[in-house]
């Protein structure tokens, strides 16, 4: 693997530097200036130099196509340099009265007349040695954190260097400035760049991903979407998406406008109506899902916590809609197994992909504290990542393939239930972890479209998914133990907090596990498989 | 609009004879009212009452964005009976004039405040020191309790001696540091000099300034009299031709500032020429001061051009930044029934003069010019009403006035006060002509009633 960092493509861009002007100098002059300060301070030159900073890449939290993770260790002694220009008011009397109040006021009559001086200070010589955590993602651009005080040292160069106090108290005062600008201000500042860097596939996604929110009524941001994908049209991890959508405040409220939302709501409500007039929004495919699902739904919902229960109502009511302009891409050219991997994502996220994005956003609270400890701790927790992909590898494929053996699911559950509690929940997983991993190979075609949802986000194309087999399991495999730890681990904090989060944690847990030998009853006669296969569900495109 | 409290702290200067003038702070005082005048925000209601001669009461309520209010009272050891305190009888020379005339050196003229009613012949006779009883020991306790903010003001004033005074003023606030700040001022008035000296707890700041005054009627004789008007009127003629060239009095001063604590200092330098009440041409005020630390210079020029009209320009330059600025001000006083087209008043049918006792507390030019009363001798008394019908109707009784400003941002404030019924009104607004987009900075109306 290899990085390819370019620092001079950003200082040949002329346009770089008046942006990185203009942002410093309203970063500068947002807080409330000291009243000695009298006008606004403006950045006039600003240049990065040609020294690049050393980067030691101490850890790699996340790495895929479209989103990246990772500490690093940044050393800096460059020759970049900040030259800034202000007034400053020069009469200690003036800026003495300038906070009293009126009332005690000595009320001088010329001594506090004011004298206002150009100040220009040149900051260079810039020595900075970070760790710096390094978040990317596409949906959120780029968030760059310092784990501790960044600056070292700096020369400050002032129109007053002649004056050895005033140098003095321009140095210290501008090296205090400059640590909180470094910590406070700059991830702010690199974040907003980035957005401008990559606003072209905001405003693509805003178009598109509203479309996977299939349900209106509710708030978005309280149930992430259920199958969302990317811009290429394969299916993002759940924990983006909750990262995405749990803490995205604004922007993420932008994804989901509310002009596409009312859309869909016509929509739904044209077909639970008899109404012969229906609502056509452009790229939609509409799959209708009768019967079994439902009642498989109905099932199921119980023990889900509250939150999914208004989901789950809602389709019990009425039909599963799936709304995906890429999954008709993909029908297009994959047609020996297009709804398996559309419904896998419609249903599964459903009942049990819904709990992984809440628990997966209590996760993303954690995982900052995770990154500031220390490194095994970062690392078991990204197997936690992996495993929570392979769990929804194993999870999606049971629900769509058991309209009718559904029925055994609630028989079968109390016995799975006591198999785990007699034994070491841990081992149990492990081993049955294990025997899912290792049976696939057996039913081939009924494992191609489940990887490929798990390696959407690393591989664009499902065809290689074959290939890339091998690696996943083995990253399930030897995650299966630290998988459950890492799991609880994580659920304590909030755990503690309240018993409830556990217990929704601990349902979400056994509705996995569920699935999961239902998931195994399947793949151990696959004779299901074939007649799901045969019998997709009707498609229909809007037109 | 100068607030109620202040007008009545002012009547206690003037009932125990302190001159407030007669300091270096006022120096430039005439110029600062004509151009610094405070604009109005929002909305104000103010309601004050006199309601004993020792004690007056004040509540405010403004808006701006969010409701504040205030509410103030205030104790004088000195009975301020002869006040006009409600709001249709105040002289509105007291509340709004910004021209400050100069007092006679150690004169307690304290008529002006005195309604016209109140003025009868022998509050005239008691204008000589030797009348005014002994008004050391008095002393004034203020005190005022913002709101919302829960900000505390209080001030005391005490007389130790005719020539002494010390005042106490204190702000008591939670963001203050150290929960608020205290400011001493001990103040000497000999008549020719005043000197002040101060101590803050804000920064340890003490400080010294003082005034001395010279030329004009300081060098001559008339310092002798403390003067009754009718003494300097009849001294102003026996010097007619000294008073057709520019009569005034020269003021010098200076201030020194330090900073115990922030180890900071200030100082400045300051001289101011202005005539004389009895100069018989269009009185004037020049000052100019110069904080020689700063390279600070301010000249200011300010003139009574008529009765009803006075200017002022202000200019500064500093010479170590080559930094200038300059402003202008005016005030016209109008006898136009500020609000007569709300009320449905005919201006013309209210200017028409009362007959019988009202006519009498007309004041003649002269008077008005030097804030006083006219003098009342009998024999001045037939011509004078035979004057009024005239008078009145050249407007003599002003109702109103307007005041505006022009800097060299091209701001301009625009104030109109004035008396309707009696309500005293303030309504100003401050335009910017550099944003002609939304030229209204601020708009505001403030609103007083006393009783």
């Amino acid at each position: 693997m290899a990085f390819n960092f370019n620092w001079s493509p950003l200082t040949a861009d002329a346009e770089f530097y008046k942006r990185a002007r203009d942002l410093l100098t309203t970063a500068l002059n947002k807080s409330p200036k000291p009243p000695i300060i009298v006008d606004d301070i403006i950045v006039t030159e600003f240049n990065l130099g040609s020294v690049p900073p050393d980067l030691e890449i101490l850890e790699i939290g996340d790495l895929a196509e479209d989103r990246f993770r990772g500490i690093f260790k940044m050393c800096y002694s460059g020759d970049a340099f900040l030259t800034l220009k202000t007034r400053v008011q020069a009469n200690p009397l003036n800026t003495y009265l300038s906070a009293k109040p009126g009332f005690t006021s000595p009320q001088p009559l010329a001594a506090a007349s004011s004298l206002t001086i150009p100040l220009q200070i040149t900051l260079s010589e810039i020595k900075l040695s970070a760790f710096i955590i390094l978040v990317f993602s596409k949906q959120k651009g780029l968030t760059i954190v310092f784990r501790n005080d960044p600056l070292e040292s700096l020369k400050v160069s002032s129109t007053f260097d002649s004056i050895q106090f005033v140098r003095d108290y321009l140095q210290r005062t501008i090296e205090g400035k400059l640590r909180d600008l470094m910590m406070d201000e700059l991830p702010a500042i690199i974040h907003r760049l980035s957005l401008q860097l990559w606003c072209p596939d905001q405003m693509a996604k805003e178009d598109e991903e509203p479309k996977e929110a299939d349900e209106p009524g509710v708030n978005p941001l309280a149930t992430p979407p259920l199958d969302a994908v990317d811009a290429h049209g394969h299916l993002l991890d759940p924990a983006a998406i909750s990262e995405l959508t749990l803490d995205g405040g604004p922007e993420a409220q932008l994804l989901f406008s509310q002009k596409t939302l009312r859309r869909l709501s016509d929509l739904t409500r044209s077909q639970v109506t008899s109404s012969l007039d229906t609502a056509a929004p452009r790229d939609v495919l509409f799959r209708a899902w009768a019967g079994q699902s439902d009642k498989a739904d109905a099932t199921n919902s119980p023990p889900l916590s509250t939150p999914n229960l208004a989901r789950s109502s809602s389709y019990t009511s009425a039909h599963t809609y799936t709304f995906s302009d890429s999954v008709s891409q993909d029908h297009g050219s994959l047609p020996s197994r297009p709804s398996l991997v559309h419904l896998n994502s419609a249903t599964a996220g459903l009942s049990l992909g819904s709990g992984r994005h809440n628990k997966a956003g209590r996760k993303k609270k954690t995982r900052v504290v995770n990154l500031r400890r220390k490194a095994g701790t970062e690392v078991s927790s990204e197997q936690g990542d992996e495993t929570s992909e392979t769990a929804s590898i194993g999870v999606p494929m049971s629900e769509p393939v058991m309209p009718h053996p559904i029925l055994e699911v609630p028989e079968e559950e109390p016995v799975s239930g006591k198999v785990r509690f007699s034994r070491s929940p841990d081992l149990g997983e492990q081993t049955r972890r294990a025997s899912i991993m290792a049976e696939r190979p057996k039913t081939p075609e009924a494992q191609m479209p489940a990887v490929g949802i798990s390696d959407s986000a690393t591989a664009p194309q499902p065809p290689i998914q074959l290939s890339e087999k091998p690696r996943s399991r083995e990253v399930a495999k030897e995650s299966g133990p630290v998988d459950s730890k890492a799991d609880w681990r994580r659920s304590r904090p909030v755990s503690d907090t309240s018993s409830v989060i556990l217990e929704q944690a601990w349902i979400m847990k056994m509705a996995g596990e569920i699935a999961r030998r239902v998931y195994d009853e399947k793949t151990r006669n696959p004779t299901f498989w074939d007649d799901q296969d045969d019998t997709p569900p009707p498609a229909y495109e809007a037109r | 609009m100068r607030e109620f409290m202040h007008y009545i702290t002012n009547a206690f200067y003037s009932a125990t004879g302190w001159n407030e003038d007669n300091t270096y702070k006022e120096l430039n005082a005439t110029a600062r009212e004509l151009i610094d005048f405070p604009l109005p925000r929002g909305l104000r209601l103010t309601l004050s009452s006199l309601a004993t001669p020792h004690f007056a009461t004040s509540y405010q309520l403004g808006t701006v964005g969010i409701v504040d209010g205030s509410i103030s009272y205030l104790h004088s050891t000195v009975p301020l009976t002869g006040v006009a305190a409600q709001s249709d009888r105040i002289p509105l020379a007291a509340l709004l004039r910004s021209y400050r005339r100069l007092h006679d050196l150690g004169s307690r003229d304290r008529q002006w405040y005195w309604g016209a009613e109140e003025a009868p012949a022998e509050t005239a006779s008691t204008l000589s020191t030797d009348e005014i009883p002994d008004q050391h020991g008095s002393s004034l306790l203020y005190g005022r309790l913002y709101l919302p903010q829960s900000l505390l003001e209080g001030m005391v004033v005490r007389r130790l001696s005719p020539a002494l005074q010390v005042q106490l003023s204190a702000v008591s606030e939670r963001s203050l540091r150290n929960g608020g700040t205290l400011l001493g001022l001990v103040q000497y008035d000999r008549g020719k000099y005043g000197v002040e000296g101060l101590a803050s707890t804000d920064g340890g700041l003490l400080g010294v300034r003082g005034l001395y005054n010279f030329g004009g009627d300081t060098s001559s004789s008339a310092v002798t009299s403390p003067s009754s008007s009718s003494n300097s009127e009849s001294n102003g003629s026996g010097q007619l031709g000294e008073r057709e060239r520019i009569y005034g009095r020269f003021s010098a001063g200076g201030e020194l500032y330090y900073g115990t604590l922030n180890k900071s200092g200030g100082m400045s330098l300051g001289a101011r020429f202005a005539t004389l009440p009895s100069h018989r041409g269009t009185p004037l005020t020049a000052t100019l001061t110069i904080n020689p630390l700063m390279g600070n210079i301010n000249a200011t020029y300010a003139v009574l051009a008529r009765d009803y009209c006075s200017l002022a320009t202000r200019m500064e330059f500093n010479v170590y930044s080559y930094e200038s600025e300059w402003a202008v001000g005016m005030e016209l006083w109008s006898n136009r029934r500020p609000a007569g087209f709300l009320l449905g008043a005919d201006p013309n049918r209210q200017s028409e003069p009362d007959p019988g006792p009202p006519r009498r507390k007309e004041r003649s030019f002269q008077a008005k010019l030097e804030w006083r009363l006219d003098d009342t001798d009998p024999e001045s008394e037939a011509p004078r009403t035979e004057e009024k019908p005239a008078a009145a109707g050249t407007g003599e009784e002003y109702r109103g006035v307007l005041k505006a400003r022009l800097d060299q941002n091209l701001r301009i404030g625009l104030l109109w006060e004035g008396r309707a019924k009696s309500l005293i009104f303030s309504l100003g607004t401050g335009v910017d002509l550099r944003k002609l987009g939304e030229p209204f900075r601020s708009l505001g109306l403030e609103i007083q009633y006393s009783s």
